[in-house]
C-alpha cells in the first residue's frame, strides 16, 4: 500500500534529494535534524464512550484517532491433547497449578483493526500494519495477561486504528504512537466480585484502573509532572531509514521515496528487569533511562525501488544517442554497450531506483541508533511522558 | 471476512473429554530434543520445473524433525512477465504480486479457502524479499505473479496446541517461501541481482536445568522449551546484502550483541540455503 | 431498550429533559486538518463525526475494488459534472456495544449514496468536469440523527475546501412521541431525536437548502401514519433552520477569525460584516 503508493517526483528531483539527503550532515528538505521529529499535536480521552482513545495530529496534517473497547468474554476452555496424554493424574495437577499460577493470557484476547481511508482492509499494506502494531504489542505476553480476570472471563480488547487524513507519508509511526497514548489511557471498570464467580463491576468510573497501572503519586514528591509515570508502556514502533551512511528518522513521504532501505523498529519498556534474559547491569543505572526492549524489526519495502529511473545523455536519444548513423551494425552494438553500462552503472546525477538489499551492517546501525541510550527511542518516550493523561 | 460462498468444514477438531482413572497409561513422552549441531540446517530437497504451465516453479521440502512430525513442503509457481491489464497505469518496472496460501490440509488447524492476514501479511514480506533481487526495470509495464502453496505446513504430531509455537512457524514458513520463490523465479527466466534465499535463527531456552539461552539456526520450536526471539533474514550472498529482515521477540535494548548475533546466524542459514538452491540450479542447467 | 413514554405526556419533557421543539447542543469546527482540502468536526449531542474532503481533482488510478458509494454526480472520468465520491467509516468503538462493519455494509451503502446525490445536487459540480469530489466522513460516535450529522458535516467541510454550492445542505431529525401502534391522537412531533427514542419511535431524516423550504433529502424508515408525517416534517424542516444558523455562524466565526489572523485577505463585499 503506502509503500507502493505513488510519489510525484520527477528522477531529477529524485536524484537532487538523494544527493542532499546524502551530504554529511545530511539536509533535509523541511530542514530538520537526522534525528529529529515532526511537531505533533496529541491528546488522550476524546471519546467517553470508549475504555481509552487518543488522537494524535502531525504537523504535515496527518491524522489518527484510536479508540479502545473491552468486553468481558467467557474464557474458552481447552479439551486438548495434554488431558489426554497425561491422564486423570494429569488434570489434576493443572488444577493445582491454576490455583497457584492463573494469570495467562492468550493472543485471541485481542482484536486490531486498521482502518485507511481509501484501502480495503484486508489490502496487503492494511494488514502488514495491522500484524506490525499487534506483534509488537503481543510480544512479550505480558499484554494480554493484563485482560485476565478470572479463570473463566477476561476482558476482549478491541483496538480500533483509523487513520483520519489520507495517508500523505507512510503511516506507521502515527498509528504506533496514536495507539500508544490510547493504551496508557485506557481503564477497566474495577472488579467487585472475587474468585470465579461471574464478574461484578465498579460502576464508579472514578474507580476503574488502568490497564497499565501507574505508581501512586507520592505527595510533595519531587516529580514535578502532575501525574505518575506508568512503569511499564505500550511499545512504539518507529520508522527509519538510511541513505547513503546516514540515518535519517521520521522520514516524510518524499524522503523515503529515496530511501536505501527503510527499518520499523518496535521497542517496548518493561517494569521488572529481573525478567530479562541473558545479563542485566541495569540496576546501577541512571533512574532517568528507560529500560528498552527491542520487540520487533521488520524491512519496509522502501516505495524507492518503484520510482521511475532517470535516462543518462549516454542512452537518451535527445542528445544524440541514437543519432543518424544508428544504421550500421557496428555503431548500434556500440550503443548497446554503453546502454547497458548505463543500466547498470550509476551516473552521477541520474537517478535510479535502488536494487538489492541493505548491508547487514547498515541494518545494525539502524537499530543500534535507535536503541542506544539516550538515543531516539528514549527521546520519543520521554516526549511521549509530557502527554497529559486524563 | 467470512467465507460465505462455500460450504467449510468445522475449524478445528473436537475431542470428547474423556473421564479416565487410570494413572499407570501416563506415557511420558519425551519432548524431542535438537539432534542436530546448533549452526546447521535442516537437509532440503528442492526442484525447479514441477509445474510444466507456468514460465517458471519450484518444489520444496524440509525433512521433518523426525518424530512422527511433518516437514514443511511448499510449491511456487511463477507466471509472467506479462502484459499489464490496459487498465492499469504505466508502470516503469515490473509489477511482482505475490500470494502466499496455506492448503486447507496443512496445518492441525484447518486454513480456509480465503487468505487470512498471517497468509497475507507472509505475501508482503515475500514482496519484500523479492524486489530487492529482481532487476525490475527490466521489464516495465508488466507483471508477474508469484503462487506459493503450502501444501504442508511445519507440525509436530505429539505436541499440542501450545501457545506461540504457530507464531514462529510462520517465520520457517517464510524462509521456505523466499528460498522457493527465488528458485521458481530463476527457472522463469527472470532477471535478478542474485538468487535470494531465507534463513531463520531463533534464541531458544531449552528444557531442564535453567541452561543458559543460546542461539540455534532453522529452529523447530518445538524441540525446545521455548523461544524467545526469532529472525529470519532474505540474503542476497554475493552481494552481501540484506533484502528482508523479520525480527520478533523480546530482548533487552543493552544486549545488542544478541541481538546482531542473531541477525548473524540468520544470515549463515540463508547461506546454506542458498547453497542448495545454486546446486539446484546448476543441476537443471548442466 | 424499552422507552417509558408515558413519562413525556406528564411533564412534557423528553428523556433527556427537552422540549419537543429543541435541538440537542451541536457544536462544530471548520477546518480541523491542515493536509485535506476542506474538513470539519460536528457535535450534535453525543454522535461526533468527522469530514475531511478532498478534491476537486483528477479522479486518481481505481484502486481495487474501493467502494466509493454512489456516484451521486455522474461517473467521473468521462463526465461533465464532478463526481461525488462519499466513503463513510463507522468507527468499531461508536457505539456502545461494539460492532463492527464491514465495507460492504448495505446501511452504509445507503447513507453513502443520499449523502452523495444530496451534496451533488447542491454543489456546483459542472464546473469541474472530469474530477472526482472525495468525501470521506468518519462516526467517531453515534447518539441518534447519524445521517443528519453526517449531511451537516459533510457540508461544512464541502465549504471550508471552499467547493462553490448554491447554499448550506442543513440537515435534522424530526419523530413523534407515540409509536404508530399506540394510535394516539394528540401526539406530539419531536426535534432531533436521540439514539433512544430513534429505536422507539417513528422518525424521519430531512435536509433542507439553505434558507429555503426546499427540501433537499428526506428519509423515513419507520413506520408512521399518514396524518402525523405534515407534524413531524414541519418541525424538521423548521429544525433544518436552526441548524444552518448554526452552521453559519461556524462558518463566519471560523472566517472573522482567519481575517484576523491575517490568513486570509479581506475580501471585496464583505464590508458589511463586523469584525468584532
Amino acid at each position: 500500500m503506502a509503500s507502493s503508493q505513488h510519489v510525484l517526483l520527477s528522477p531529477a528531483e529524485l536524484a537532487y534529494l538523494h544527493a542532499s539527503l546524502s551530504l554529511t550532515p545530511p539536509i533535509r528538505p523541511d530542514g530538520r535534524s537526522p534525528t529529529q521529529f515532526r511537531p505533533l499535536v496529541a491528546e488522550t480521552g476524546i471519546l467517553p464512550g470508549t475504555n481509552g482513545s487518543a488522537r494524535i495530529c502531525f504537523a504535515d496534517g496527518t491524522e489518527a484517532i484510536v479508540g479502545v473497547k473491552a468486553e468481558v468474554e467467557r474464557t474458552r476452555t481447552r479439551h486438548d491433547f495434554p488431558s489426554l496424554d497425561e491422564g486423570a493424574e494429569g488434570d489434576d495437577d493443572d488444577l493445582e497449578d491454576n490455583q497457584h499460577d492463573v494469570v495467562k493470557g492468550d493472543n485471541d484476547w485481542v482484536e486490531m483493526t486498521v482502518e485507511i481511508p481509501g484501502y480495503r482492509d484486508d489490502d496487503a499494506g492494511t494488514v502488514f500494519l495491522s500484524a506490525m502494531l499487534s506483534e509488537a504489542l503481543l510480544a512479550d505476553g505480558e499484554f494480554t495477561k493484563r485482560l485476565w480476570i478470572n479463570r473463566r472471563f477476561h476482558w476482549k480488547l478491541y483496538l480500533d486504528i483509523l487513520l483520519i487524513s489520507p495517508p500523505l507519508s507512510y503511516p506507521l509511526p502515527l498509528l504506533s504512537l496514536t495507539t500508544h497514548l490510547a493504551l496508557l489511557a485506557t481503564r477497566l471498570p474495577r472488579l467487585k466480585s472475587e474468585g470465579d464467580e461471574d464478574p461484578l463491576f465498579d460502576d464508579d468510573w472514578a474507580a476503574a484502573a488502568y490497564l497499565y497501572p501507574r505508581p501512586a503519586a507520592k505527595k510533595g514528591s519531587k516529580k514535578t509532572t502532575s501525574f505518575a509515570t506508568p512503569t511499564a508502556r505500550p511499545p512504539v514502533t518507529l520508522l527509519v531509514m538510511a541513505v547513503g551512511n546516514n540515518i535519517i528518522f521520521d522520514p516524510s513521504k518524499e524522503e523515503l521515496a529515496v530511501a536505501d532501505v527503510a527499518l520499523a523498529v518496535s521497542v517496548g519498556e518493561s517494569s521488572n528487569p529481573s525478567s530479562s534474559t541473558a545479563m542485566d547491569i541495569e540496576t546501577e543505572e541512571t533512574k532517568g533511562h528507560h529500560n528498552l526492549r527491542i520487540l520487533s524489526v521488520r524491512t519496509i519495502d522502501p516505495p524507492s525501488r518503484l520510482t521511475p529511473p532517470g535516462i543518462p545523455n549516454a542512452s537518451n536519444s535527445a542528445y544524440g544517442a541514437n543519432a543518424a548513423g544508428a544504421k550500421d551494425t557496428e555503431k548500434k552494438k556500440q550503443q548497446q554497450e554503453q546502454a547497458r553500462t548505463a543500466e547498470s552503472e550509476a551516473v552521477e546525477g541520474v537517478w535510479k531506483a535502488p536494487r538489492g538489499g541493505a548491508k547487514p551492517l547498515v541494518l545494525a546501525a539502524l537499530v543500534q541508533k535507535v536503541l542506544e541510550k539516550g538515543g531516539v527511542a528514549d527521546e520519543v518516550l520521554d516526549a511521549l511522558d509530557g502527554v497529559d493523561l486524563n | 471476512m467470512a467465507d460465505r460462498r462455500r460450504i467449510n468444514g468445522p475449524v478445528g477438531t473436537t475431542i470428547a473429554p474423556i473421564y479416565d482413572d487410570a494413572p499407570e497409561q501416563k506415557s511420558q513422552v519425551a519432548m524431542a530434543t535438537r539432534s542436530r549441531p546448533a549452526n546447521v540446517i535442516r537437509k532440503m530437497y528442492l526442484k525447479t520445473g514441477v509445474t510444466p504451465s507456468a514460465s517458471g516453479s519450484a518444489y520444496l521440502e524440509i525433512e521433518s524433525s523426525g518424530n512422527g512430525g511433518s516437514g514443511l513442503k511448499l510449491s511456487c509457481s511463477v507466471h509472467g512477465p506479462r502484459a499489464l491489464p490496459r487498465s492499469t497505469p504505466f508502470s516503469p518496472h515490473i509489477i511482482l504480486s505475490t500470494h502466499v496460501k496455506f492448503a486447507p490440509f496443512a496445518t492441525k488447524q484447518r486454513r480456509g479457502y480465503l487468505r487470512d492476514p498471517i497468509e497475507r501479511d507472509l505475501g508482503t514480506h515475500l514482496e519484500a524479499a523479492l524486489r530487492g533481487s529482481i532487476i525490475a526495470d527490466r521489464w516495465p509495464k508488466s507483471g508477474v505473479d508469484i503462487i506459493i502453496s503450502i501444501v504442508e505446513g511445519e507440525q509436530d504430531r505429539e505436541i499440542s496446541k501450545a501457545q506461540g509455537i504457530e507464531a514462529w512457524d510462520t517465520m520457517n514458513a517464510l524462509s521456505g517461501c523466499i528460498t522457493v520463490a527465488s528458485a521458481a523465479l530463476a527457472d522463469a527466466g527472470i532477471d535478478c541481482v542474485d538468487t535470494v534465499a531465507g534463513g531463520v535463527a531463533a534464541l531458544v531456552q531449552d528444557a531442564g536445568d535453567d541452561a543458559a539461552p543460546s542461539i540455534v539456526v532453522d529452529p523447530i520450536p518445538a524441540e525446545h522449551e521455548k523461544v524467545l526471539a526469532a529472525c529470519c533474514i532474505a540474503y542476497l550472498p554475493t552481494r552481501q546484502e540484506v533484502t528482508n529482515l523479520w525480527f520478533k521477540g523480546d530482548l533487552p535494548a543493552s544486549d545488542m550483541d544478541v541481538y546482531t548475533q542473531l541477525v548473524e546466524k540468520g544470515i549463515q542459514a540463508s547461506k546454506s540455503a542458498n547453497r542448495v538452491l545454486v546446486d539446484c540450479l546448476n543441476e537443471t542447467v548442466g | 431498550m424499552p422507552l417509558d413514554t408515558s413519562a413525556y405526556s406528564l411533564a412534557l419533557l423528553r428523556v433527556d429533559g427537552r422540549r419537543w421543539n429543541e435541538l440537542r447542543r451541536i457544536h462544530a469546527q471548520i477546518r480541523t486538518q491542515a493536509a485535506a482540502d476542506g474538513s470539519s468536526y460536528l457535535e450534535m449531542g453525543h454522535t461526533k463525526v468527522m469530514c475531511v474532503v478532498n478534491g476537486p481533482s483528477e479522479p486518481g488510478p481505481r484502486r481495487g475494488g474501493v467502494a466509493t458509494g454512489g456516484g451521486g454526480g455522474g461517473g467521473g472520468g468521462q463526465s461533465k459534472n464532478a463526481e461525488v465520491a462519499v466513503n463513510i467509516v463507522i468507527a468499531g468503538f461508536s457505539s456502545v456495544d461494539r460492532k463492527r462493519r464491514g465495507r460492504g455494509d448495505k446501511q452504509v451503502f445507503e447513507l453513502q449514496s443520499t449523502i452523495s446525490q444530496a451534496l451533488a445536487a447542491s454543489l456546483h459540480t459542472h464546473l469541474f468536469p472530469h474530477s472526482t469530489i472525495n468525501i470521506s466522513l468518519h462516526v467517531l460516535s453515534q447518539d441518534g440523527s447519524l445521517l443528519a450529522a453526517l449531511i451537516n458535516a459533510a457540508t461544512l467541510a464541502c465549504v471550508d475546501a471552499g467547493i462553490p454550492m448554491t447554499d448550506y445542505v442543513a440537515a435534522c431529525t424530526a419523530g413523534s412521541t407515540s409509536t404508530y401502534a399506540a394510535n394516539d391522537e394528540g401526539a406530539d412531533p419531536l426535534l432531533d431525536m436521540n439514539h433512544q427514542e430513534e429505536q422507539e419511535l417513528p422518525g424521519l431524516t430531512v435536509a433542507t437548502l439553505g434558507d429555503s423550504d426546499r427540501v433537499a433529502v428526506l428519509v423515513c424508515e419507520s413506520r408512521v401514519q399518514v396524518s402525523r408525517l405534515e407534524g413531524m416534517l414541519a418541525v424538521g424542516v423548521d429544525g433544518c433552520k436552526q441548524v444552518r444558523e448554526i452552521l453559519d455562524r461556524v462558518v463566519r466565526e471560523k472566517g472573522i477569525k482567519m481575517i484576523q489572523e491575517g490568513t486570509v485577505e479581506r475580501g471585496v463585499g464583505l464590508n458589511d460584516m463586523e469584525l468584532d
